[in-house]
């Protein structure tokens, strides 16, 4: 990753800022719901790069942990009418909280075994909302994060909020990322990928910093879990399928899992996709069943090719490609 | 205690269909050292592929064969047409220990949005040849049918059927040769390529087998997002994590485990927790023997 000065960096943000702003007024309503699930999916993605990418571990259950941070936003709100910064706050807590728990197992497993736990718990976890009550059980719960202010004028309208607090929420998160990624233990990370007892040998306590991988990565899904609550309007056991932890995966994968640079590239993807795919069968003019199965086709297709030809994910390939330019 | 013994049959039925799942999920792990995700995705094409048997022919037992070898033969295919490229490609880098867990994920969508796409995503019936109607004692009705005891009888056939290949034939010598030691096996003449493919053929079948015999167990019905087939993927893997991964015997002994603790599970504490249960069952036999009940040296074995 290139390394900018702080100060350049907070000016980048701002700008990315300004720019969301214009352009939530310049689109329409579609859009600007998509805006939103951009948003989610750019904090689900980076939840698994951060884990995937930079601790070499991988989750198939991350769908699990964004459901314990929209449950845990939703019931907070419900019960105690807290302000909703409040909510996306207790949201990442409370699913950081499971997710050390989580990793305090993954630490001790590896690769395969990894994989089919957390698939596991993808499977299990929603099915706890028909055990207990207060879950709300099939039907969920409802999450309403209210209307926009008054002060933001009459035809603000409800989507356009979303995707403001998505958006910020969203910038916020990445950038709290990238310094994380840039500390020591970005470091320590970079270095347990690159070679585990190399960096052991040189102090890095492995279990720790698994575990605190997980934790973190556990956070920022949380938030993509209240997030996508919000963009919804409910929580419920079929609002994290295990499809979605499925798509989020696809979405590191086609962003390329080792930098987060193009973690947008596969939200905007598995956003569009959809939209495509229906374009293209309508074009086609084919049956119901294709154009609904269409979308799945097309992104089980993409994630294949990309692990095939670009495995480290289109941003980081085009760095290669430049670092061999320039060598010659 | 009639409730015991039905807790009992039922966890006995169902830890037989986990059973095949499990050894399928063996098979695989000891030829080429993936855990094929895909797997969910072959049991219930296997069972749409049934279900077009029973609608053209009907006759059940006839629609079981037929899925058994398609499933040998699809997953053959996927062996020889994507996992060798797929391994080849990906072997070095960060995303190498990655890659095939993803990529059997990325075979998974592309199968169920292909079964879809052919059959509609509404629920199909492949009606179950025998009565659900459990046996009855004296004036008690159990819950074990003839179904069940069918679906009990043909996995015993299969796991003798297997247990007879690898134990009695050359076949089974050079699977477990190329398992143990791929290197040496091929110095010895063993074709370890032909012989992988072989592996995830059999392992093919008996996914096949467990995908139709699932939806016997239950009223028949299902459809592409049936969440049976992804908790039968889960409970084999777990039952094979049980059994160490690497046996096939630990993977029968870990999914018989497997069913009876499911089956009490639900009979005895709540229904909402029996999709919980198998990750808690992992959890537990991951911390407290994580080479699993019959260990690593009996594995090398069977």
């Amino acid at each position: 990753m290139h390394k900018l000065s702080n100060k350049k960096r907070i000016g980048i943000f701002l700008l990315l800022g300004v720019a969301i702003y214009f352009l939530s007024g310049a689109v329409d309503e579609l859009r600007v719901y998509q805006g939103a699930s951009v948003a989610v999916f750019v904090v689900g993605i980076s939840s698994i790069i951060l884990l995937t990418g930079y601790s070499g571990q991988v989750s198939l259950g991350q769908g699990a942990l964004l459901g314990v941070g929209g449950y845990a936003a939703a019931l907070l709100r419900i019960h105690y009418n807290a302000p909703i910064w409040i909510c996306f706050s207790v949201a990442i807590i409370a699913a950081a909280i499971a997710g050390a728990l989580l990793g305090l197992a993954a630490a001790r497993l590896s690769g395969p075994y990894l994989a089919g736990t957390t698939l596991a718990l993808a499977v299990g976890l929603p099915s706890i909302a028909n055990q207990f009550g207060f879950l709300g059980g099939e039907q969920g719960l409802l999450f309403d994060v209210g209307f926009p202010p008054l002060s933001l004028g009459k035809d603000f309208t409800q989507y356009k909020w979303f995707f403001w607090i998505a958006s910020l929420a969203t910038l916020l998160a990445i950038f709290w990322l990238q310094n994380v990624m840039r500390s020591r233990y970005g470091r320590s990370w970079k270095a347990v990928r690159g070679n585990d007892v190399a960096a052991e040998l040189a102090g890095i306590n492995l279990t720790r910093n698994k575990t605190l991988a997980f934790t973190l990565s556990a956070g920022l899904a949380g938030l993509s879990g209240a997030l996508l609550a919000m963009t919804i309007g409910t929580v419920s056991p079929s609002a994290f399928p295990l499809s979605l932890s499925f798509s989020l995966l696809t979405g590191a994968v086609l962003s390329g899992v080792t930098t987060l640079g193009g973690v947008i590239i596969g939200a905007v993807t598995l956003v569009a996709i959809p939209e495509i795919a229906g374009a293209v069968a309508s074009r086609l003019g084919s049956s119901e069943a294709v154009t609904n199965n269409l979308p799945g086709l097309l992104v089980s297709a993409l994630l294949i090719l990309t692990v095939l030809f670009v495995p480290n994910g289109p941003v980081e390939q085009l760095r290669i490609r430049r670092e061999h330019r320039v060598k010659q | 205690m009639i409730q015991f013994i039905n807790t009992v049959l039922i966890g006995l039925t169902s830890g037989a269909i986990y059973s095949l799942m499990a050894m399928a999920i063996v098979l695989v792990w000891r030829s080429t050292r993936v855990i094929n995700f895909a797997q969910a995705g072959l049991a219930l094409a296997s069972a749409y592929i049934g279900y077009q048997v029973v609608q053209s022919i009907n006759n059940y037992w006839v629609a079981l064969i037929v899925a058994m070898f398609a499933g040998a033969g699809l997953s053959a295919l996927i062996e020889i047409a994507f996992m060798r490229i797929l391994l080849k490609h990906t072997s070095s880098g960060p995303i190498a220990s990655v890659a095939p867990i993803i990529a059997t994920l990325g075979l998974l969508g592309i199968i169920k949005a292909s079964i879809a796409m052919i059959w509609g995503g509404q629920d199909v019936v492949v009606k179950p040849p025998l009565s659900n109607i459990g046996f009855s004692i004296g004036t008690h009705t159990l819950v074990f049918s003839p179904m069940k005891l069918a679906i009990v009888i043909s996995v015993a056939i299969l796991v003798i059927a297997f247990s007879l290949i690898f134990q009695k034939t050359n076949i089974g010598l050079a699977l477990r040769a190329s398992a143990y030691a791929p290197e040496i096996a091929r110095l010895a003449g063993v074709k370890v390529d032909l012989v992988r493919t072989l592996g995830w053929a059999l392992s093919g079948a008996a996914g096949a087998v467990a995908g139709l015999l699932l939806t016997s167990n239950g009223n028949g019905s299902f459809s592409p997002e049936s969440m049976e087939f992804s908790l039968l993927l889960i409970s084999g893997f777990i039952a094979a994590v049980i059994g160490g991964l690497e046996s096939l015997v630990g993977a029968v002994i870990g999914a018989l485990v497997l069913g009876l603790v499911t089956s009490f599970v639900l009979m005895y504490i709540s229904g909402s927790l029996f999709f919980i249960a198998p990750f808690v069952v992992l959890l537990l036999v991951l911390f407290i023997r994580p080479q699993g009940i019959i260990g690593s040296k009996a594995g090398r074995r069977a």
